[in-house]
């Protein structure tokens, strides 16, 4: 059998939180797919990709946690806006709060060793 | 806006194709408005797409990744099949360096190339045969015909084993359509060679059968000349007609002397032709009608001629011996 051993890097960590990534920027308002890979970019995950956000955003909505709409733009093609429904806020606080429980524990972990940053 | 539908539906298509081996539906879920996404992309900023979201197949790469479907991940069926082929190759290439040595070889491999010359001529053959049969369909056989004629089965012969070791020695280096014509070929081939010996088979074997029902080599009924009936009592039985379970009259032999009118009698089916050679009793003279003209002795009863009955003209044989006795021969 292969062994292989991972390294920590923001690829990988993305792969499993770009769901609530995803949705946590959608909290506060809808958004049309560039703006959502926009608003992760500016929050500071600047190693997304267009096609990750936008096989997320397929994908969410194929699991019935976001609704879409679609508005005409005057300048341009039309936009498919994303929209948070009832699953998509209680997925959001689950996995928000497995997240931080996550977090706060790999926090202490490495604070123990005198390892914080 | 730089960035043309034309380049969308190009980039679009490229994605696509780079995810052909998932299942189409996850593959139609994942780019189903993919166009309609990279054109609010494109209207978002200036550059070409490949620019700005890199490479098609990356893109349909990083789509994969989030997807779950994990590069190059094949149905569990074909991943399975995919193993017992590697491992039956790897069988295989075990048992061709054990058994090697048995044939001298380091390799079953090398042993059955220094053969290849041999599969030259053989090809070379079936080719002749083949290009003969198809030059004259009626014959079939193990010798090549060219329009039926045996010379010219042999100047094809001649061509077909040139071009044949030509081909060997130059089949190696073959790539794309040669290679594929040359595999085809080779599959023709083989399989004409099973008809080939299907056929040598059934004639084979048919050969055995007519030989002895026409030919009847070494049967003892080939050289009957004439049939002579006797009855319980040792007398001869005139114009007997035999025949089979099916009521076909039996033809064995053929007249072999003359009869009153001096004539051969024709071939019928009233035996004997000739009473006169008759083997066993007193030589009985030469009858000259098949009707009852002599008086009746005995248990035969007298029939009108032409009756299929057997008409018991004869004089008694040698003696009332017991059907049991064998007469003796006369000569």
């Amino acid at each position: 059998m292969r062994t292989s051993v991972w390294s920590v890097d923001t690829t990988q960590l993305l792969k499993g939180v770009l769901d609530l990534a995803v949705l946590a920027v959608l909290k506060d308002s809808d958004g049309y797919g560039y703006d959502i890979l926009r608003r992760l970019r500016e929050a500071g995950l600047t190693e997304v990709g267009d096609a990750s956000v936008y096989g997320t955003l397929r994908r969410l909505f194929a699991a019935g946690l976001l609704t879409t709409y679609v508005v005409p733009s005057e300048s341009g093609p039309h936009r498919k806006y994303y929209a948070l429904n009832a699953s998509g806020r209680d997925q959001l606080t689950r996995s928000g709060k497995t997240w931080r429980s996550f977090a706060t524990t790999m926090d202490a972990l490495l604070d123990d060793r005198g390892m914080a940053a | 806006m730089t960035v043309t539908g034309q380049e969308i539906t190009d980039y679009v298509d490229r994605v696509r194709a780079a995810l052909a081996d998932l299942p189409p539906a996850l593959r139609d879920e994942l780019t189903e408005d993919l166009p309609e996404h990279l054109a609010e992309v494109a209207a978002e900023g200036d550059g070409a797409l490949v620019d700005r979201l890199g490479p098609p197949e990356a893109y349909a790469a990083e789509l994969r990744t989030v997807a779950g479907a994990e590069p190059g991940r094949r149905p569990a069926r074909l991943r399975r099949l995919a193993a017992a082929r590697d491992r039956a190759a790897t069988q295989v290439r075990l048992l061709d360096r054990q058994l090697g040595p048995l044939f001298g070889h380091a390799r079953v491999a090398d042993f059955l190339r220094s053969l290849r010359p041999a599969w030259w001529l053989l090809r070379a053959w079936l080719a002749a045969l083949l290009v003969g049969a198809m030059t004259d369909s009626d014959r079939s056989g193990l010798l090549p015909r060219f329009e039926g004629s045996a010379a010219g089965g042999l100047v094809l012969l001649g061509v077909a084993v040139v071009a044949s070791l030509w081909l060997g020695r130059r089949s190696d280096g073959f790539t794309g359509w040669p290679r594929r014509l040359h595999l085809v070929g080779t599959a023709v081939l083989v399989v004409f060679s099973m008809s080939v010996l299907v056929d040598v088979h059934r004639n084979a074997s048919s050969d055995l059968t007519t030989a002895y029902r026409e030919a009847s080599v070494g049967s003892r009924l080939d050289r009957v000349e004439d049939v002579f009936v006797y009855d319980q009592q040792g007398r001869l039985i005139r114009d007997a007609q035999l025949f089979d379970q099916n009521g076909v009259p039996i033809r064995l032999g053929f007249p072999n002397c003359i009869d009153t009118s001096g004539a051969v009698p024709a071939p019928r089916n009233a035996y004997p032709y000739c009473p006169q050679l008759a083997p066993f009793g007193p030589p009985v003279p030469a009858a000259p009608a098949p009707t009852a003209t002599g008086a009746p002795t005995g248990a035969g009863a007298p029939t009108a001629s032409g009756s299929p009955a057997p008409t018991a003209t004869g004089p008694p044989a040698a003696t009332a011996a017991p059907e049991t006795t064998a007469p003796t021969p006369a000569r």
